[in-house]
């Protein structure tokens, strides 16, 4: 086991905002955490990368528990590394960054110029050896970011977001690499997402926090809301704030905003074509998007206004045969809405 | 008119020929801000970096006093150095009233705050993430702080040029507490003042055209250091 956190929770101001009754993290895999801003991931992060103690709690690293005193937390730090969102590279060549944590490790010149070659072959960037880090582009600047971790050869790496902010090719890059690098070294990889899709692509599992706290959703079919009367006692609710929707079962009793409703994907029912009235409670027209094969589920993304997932087993796609572009009614049942 | 362009000549001339006495002066004026200059460095540096990083209390009442430091008259610095160092002072038995020594302690209280107040100011625009990186990859605190000053390096070098700039220029200290005795405490500031005073204006405008020179170095260096740093 890598990680073991026991009633964790980290606290802002007196605020709590991380809040996590237990959670284990397997040796060697790939685990993606969701969430939405503010849910807590980073917080999560810097208490993983022993960078801030928790508030309260215990933390286990390879089975010790960890004490968050100085020189213990340095040690620690040697094992874990964490690649940001936002890379920060010093202000020096591209060969002098990834240097940086092998000089403090002690190790010698010679050693460290090889080690240095591999990284940089790695994630392909061996031309700018001797380049000025400040003049990598977005995505060239992410897998500087991975080789310099990469060299330290850490037991852990933590990617905050790491293909948020680089284009479409270069996503497809570090997701590739990350996926031979926890392949060719067995370093257990964490990296957070608001992107359920590439996740579940890329994680072995996935981890979702919700307000702090961890939730057994699957993150995908959360859905900000309002609640507006729409006469004689009975509420619509306006997914996104766009798209109406007559809940089924009880709602709450208070209108207005702020609002969030979770539509468990394994609950939907998917009906073909346009076969009832979006006024009555429980349904949703779309088109269908996307479709994934997960193992034994086949994977929809439906688009009602706002994207909504579908989880079938592959007897009922097959039965469905059902492809992109096709009309096709949800009907949700009162189980099937959760409010959060 | 003449008689300056004739002054200025003879000055020009004196700097030419290397006059034995202009560049003793020369030579004290940059020795005392020199080390004064190194001293407020080895000083002003780390307390500029602690007060901007340390946890420490009425953080922002200490930055309003540096920076009221930094306007503080020559003059007063050197009463306030006088009253410790005269003979009836607490550090009156060291002898140092008069001496190069005296003139090195005022100037490391004149421009201490300013390398203080600046260094504040160059480590406190470095982006709070260099550190969190540096922890993450491996380095221990004193290894976190060398990483910071080094990414202020720029702002941090142009405190301590401006500083040598503060001092080789003042007068105050150098005339209160060095006297200006001839070939001992005898600076370029206090040098041109006394020259001025018997009338005698070609050593002056020599020291002043020195003075000038060195000034313009030192917005070179400035200006090319932080020109560096913008890149």
């Amino acid at each position: 086991m890598q990680y073991e956190l026991q009633q964790v929770t980290q606290q802002y101001n007196g605020k709590t905002v991380l809040n996590i009754k237990r959670l284990e993290i397997v040796s060697g895999k790939i685990y993606g955490l969701l969430g939405a801003n503010g849910a807590g991931k980073t917080t999560l992060f810097n208490i993983l990368a022993f960078l801030e103690p928790p508030a309260s709690g215990q933390v286990f690293f390879a089975g010790q528990s960890v004490f968050f005193g100085r020189t213990e937390l340095h040690k620690l730090r040697q094992r874990v590394v964490m690649v940001d969102q936002y890379p920060i590279m010093f202000t020096t060549t591209v060969c002098k960054n990834i240097e940086f944590g092998l000089k403090i490790r002690g190790m010698e010149k010679g050693c460290r110029q090889a080690v240095i070659d591999e990284a940089l072959d790695m994630v392909d960037l061996a031309a700018y050896r001797n380049a000025s880090a400040a003049e990598l582009s977005g995505g060239e600047t992410q897998r500087l970011a991975i080789a310099r971790a990469l060299a330290l050869s850490p037991e852990v790496m933590l990617c905050d977001e790491p293909t948020a902010n680089v284009d479409v090719e270069n996503q497809a890059v570090i997701r590739a690499l990350l996926t031979r690098v926890n392949q060719e070294t067995r370093c257990t990889l964490l990296f957070t997402s608001h992107d359920r899709l590439q996740a579940a692509g890329l994680a072995d599992e996935t981890i979702v926090l919700e307000k702090g706290e961890l939730v057994d959703t699957s993150y995908e079919n959360i859905f900000s809301c309002s609640l507006e009367s729409k006469g004689g006692g009975q509420k619509v609710c306006m997914l996104q704030q766009k798209v109406p929707f007559n809940l089924p079962g009880s709602v709450p009793e208070k209108e207005g905003r702020g609002y969030r409703v979770y539509l468990n994907p394994d609950k939907i029912k998917l009906i073909q074509g346009e076969q009832q009235s979006q006024q009555r409670p429980g349904i949703l027209f779309g088109t269908i998007s996307l479709m994934m094969a997960e193992g034994e589920k086949v994977r929809l993304i439906v688009n009602v206004g706002v994207m909504v997932t579908v989880l079938l087993s592959v007897r009922e796609y097959q039965q469905l045969r059902l492809a992109i572009g096709d009309a096709v009614t949800l009907k949700l049942r009162p189980d099937a809405v959760e409010w959060l | 008119m003449s008689f300056f362009i004739d002054s200025f000549l003879s000055a020009i001339s004196l700097v030419v020929t290397l006059d034995p006495e202009l560049f003793q002066v020369v030579g004290v004026s940059l020795r005392v801000s020199c080390i004064s200059t190194l001293l407020a460095a080895v000083g002003g540096i780390p307390l500029g970096f602690f007060i901007a990083y340390g946890n420490i209390r009425g953080k922002r009442m200490v930055i309003t006093l540096l920076n009221t430091m930094l306007a503080m008259p020559t003059v007063v610095i050197g009463l306030f150095v006088y009253a410790f160092i005269s003979r009836r002072g607490v550090l009156g038995v060291f002898d140092l009233l008069y001496t190069q020594n005296a003139i090195i302690i005022g100037q490391v209280f004149l421009i201490t705050p300013l390398i203080a107040a600046l260094t504040i100011a160059a480590v406190s625009r470095i982006d709070e993430r260099y550190s969190k990186t540096a922890k993450t990859l491996g380095a221990n605190s004193l290894q976190t702080v060398l990483v910071i000053l080094r990414e202020a390096q720029f702002g941090i070098c142009a405190a301590v040029i401006s500083a040598f700039g503060r001092v080789v220029s003042e007068i105050g200290i150098s005339m209160m507490l060095g006297g200006n005795i001839k070939g001992f405490t005898r600076t370029m500031t206090t040098a041109m003042a006394l020259e001025y005073d018997k009338g005698s204006f070609t050593l002056a405008v020599a020291l002043g055209l020195v003075l000038m020179s060195i000034s313009l170095l030192m917005n070179i260096l400035f200006n090319f250091v932080q020109g560096r740093g913008r890149l």
